[in-house]
């Protein structure tokens, strides 16, 4: 299987061309954004949780929100079938259709972290894990949009997501009282909190591994069922 | 003759619902094919099927000599433009940066969209926005995109359904260009003078099942019944039986000079279809 990187960039290009028309994008952009803002100005020494809440939403509304969208919306508009039907191939689609979301954001996420003043002890260890979990939350945004049949039915689906994942930190506090939102905790949004709290505590790569490999595991899963569902929606039964 | 589709006993069930049965047809390298048949015979069903959008119930069909479930390899892509309802353009982008993008996917260089703009007779609004264009702007473009990377084959569903006679005089003009060229066309309408014009074979589809295939011409002369048409000056149109007692009128019409015009009284093709099928081509 080839990969061209022309046919890359060019999705890349349309999708920047496109969404710089496109209202839901922006607005999406600026909650977050608007949040570290009143964060970075509410206290002089913030938590990592703080932080992270702002970081996990960037990532929700921003990386799945985003892709959710921009793929519902090719799916709703017939445009998708088009892209299906041309020589690109599964990986060149996917990584076109996901570099908009992918830049997006990593610079909202390092804008609110200056708006926050959020400066990890590790700045090398932390941008990998926000690589990874950026490419996960592309991911089920992916598989979101493929699953949604219009942008509105997208909209709606992606509300659980921006609760559990966006919002989930809240779901520690609530563990004591219900034992059974321990499973929670191998969620990738609460992972990536326990090693950002790793990090700024002066850990290094050997302490913090395992919950990089869960948000990996989490990106592989999601990514091999949206590819499972990519291909079943290249042929109809 | 080098055979580009080759379909055999094909069947397509929408759960208890039959849109093709037992469907058998070639498509001969370079031949404009028309598949003829009202709304929901199973049309737009066959082209899914053939560009490897949807899995046959059964049967075999192969395109460039492959099964088509195996269409979906980089390489044969490459050969086949497709034209459907479902064909989308990008609402936000002008015209040529939706064909830029399709360009840059089938490594087409960009000078080719002035060509296909031109053949869609769009060449001077591929500036606008797709979302600013009408019903028929919108059809002539997803053609030039069906085309812009000179398919060997392309398929065309009801791809003058939303233009008026002058731009779909042009389609037509740039079509039989197209397959002086080589393009073999398959072609679904419910038109009868798009497929009598464009078509060198037809294929009759109602319910799923075709009724009859070959040349208009000899479906014409098929189902003659050699009687004419005759004018005459007094403003009375007759039709004469074919044989020795119509040719015995004409004769004496003729020896009057009573005669203003003679015309064989073939069937079009929509009159062949309402004959066989009991029912109109809409």
């Amino acid at each position: 299987m080839t990969f061209s990187m022309k046919r890359v960039l060019a999705i890349f290009n349309k999708d920047l061309k496109d969404l710089s028309k496109n209202m839901f994008v922006s607005t999406s952009i600026l909650m977050p954004l608007v949040l570290a803002a009143i964060y970075g100005r509410m206290a002089e020494d913030l938590s990592i949780e703080s932080y992270y809440l702002v970081i996990n939403l960037a990532f929700t509304m921003t990386a799945t929100f985003i892709q959710c969208a921009i793929i519902a919306e090719e799916k709703e508009k017939n445009t998708l079938r088009g892209l299906m039907l041309s020589p690109a191939t599964i990986p060149e689609i996917f990584s076109g259709k996901s570099l908009v979301a992918f830049l997006l954001s990593i610079v909202t996420i390092v804008v609110s972290s200056i708006f926050m003043e959020y400066y990890p002890e590790n700045v090398a260890l932390v941008a990998v894990a926000i690589v990874v979990s950026t490419l996960f939350y592309i991911a089920l945004g992916t598989l979101l949009g493929l699953l949604a049949r219009s942008v509105v039915e997208a909209s709606v689906i992606i509300m659980p997501v921006v609760f559990l994942l966006g919002f989930g930190s809240f779901i520690e506090t609530l563990m004591d009282k219900y034992p059974i939102l321990h499973f929670a905790e191998y969620l990738p949004n609460l992972q990536l909190i326990e090693f950002a709290t790793k990090v700024q505590a002066g850990s290094g790569l050997t302490d913090v591994w395992s919950h990089l490999s869960v948000i990996t595991a989490w990106f592989l899963i999601v990514s091999f069922l949206t590819i499972v569902i990519f291909k079943k929606k290249e042929i109809d039964a | 003759m080098e055979q580009i589709i080759k379909v055999k006993s094909l069947a397509k069930f929408f759960g208890n619902y039959p849109a093709l049965e037992d469907v058998h047809f070639e498509v001969n390298k370079g031949e404009t094919f028309g598949f003829l048949g009202p709304s929901g015979s199973g049309k737009t069903t066959t082209i899914k099927i053939l560009t490897g959008q949807l899995l046959a119930t059964s049967g075999d069909a192969f395109v460039f000599n492959q099964p088509t479930a195996s269409l979906n390899k980089a390489k044969y892509r490459r050969k086949f433009g497709v034209l459907t309802d479902n064909s989308g353009l990008y609402d936000r982008l002008t015209i040529y940066d939706n064909l830029k993008l399709f360009c840059d996917l089938y490594d087409v260089p960009a000078k080719r969209i002035n060509n296909v703009l031109e053949m869609v007779n769009l060449e001077n609004e591929q500036k606008k926005m797709v979302s600013k264009l009408s019903k028929g702007m919108k059809q002539r473009a997803q053609l030039a995109r069906a085309f812009l990377h000179e398919p060997e084959l392309l398929f065309l569903d009801e791809p003058t359904s939303a233009l008026d006679p002058a731009n779909s005089k042009h389609i037509y003009d740039g079509l039989r260009e197209l397959t002086k060229g080589g393009t073999t066309i398959f072609l679904t309408t419910h038109d009868m003078h798009e497929a009598e014009t464009l078509c060198d074979r037809v294929a009759f589809l109602h319910k799923g099942k075709i009724q009859l295939l070959d040349e208009p011409k000899k479906l014409r002369r098929q189902f003659s019944d050699s009687s004419l048409q005759v004018l005459l000056k007094d403003g009375r149109e007759l039709l004469l039986p074919g044989g020795p007692n119509g040719a015995k009128a004409l004769y004496e019409h003729m020896q009057a000079d009573k005669v203003v015009s003679i015309h064989s009284n073939e069937p079009t093709l929509g009159d062949i279809f309402v004959g066989i099928t009991g029912r109109e081509l809409v």
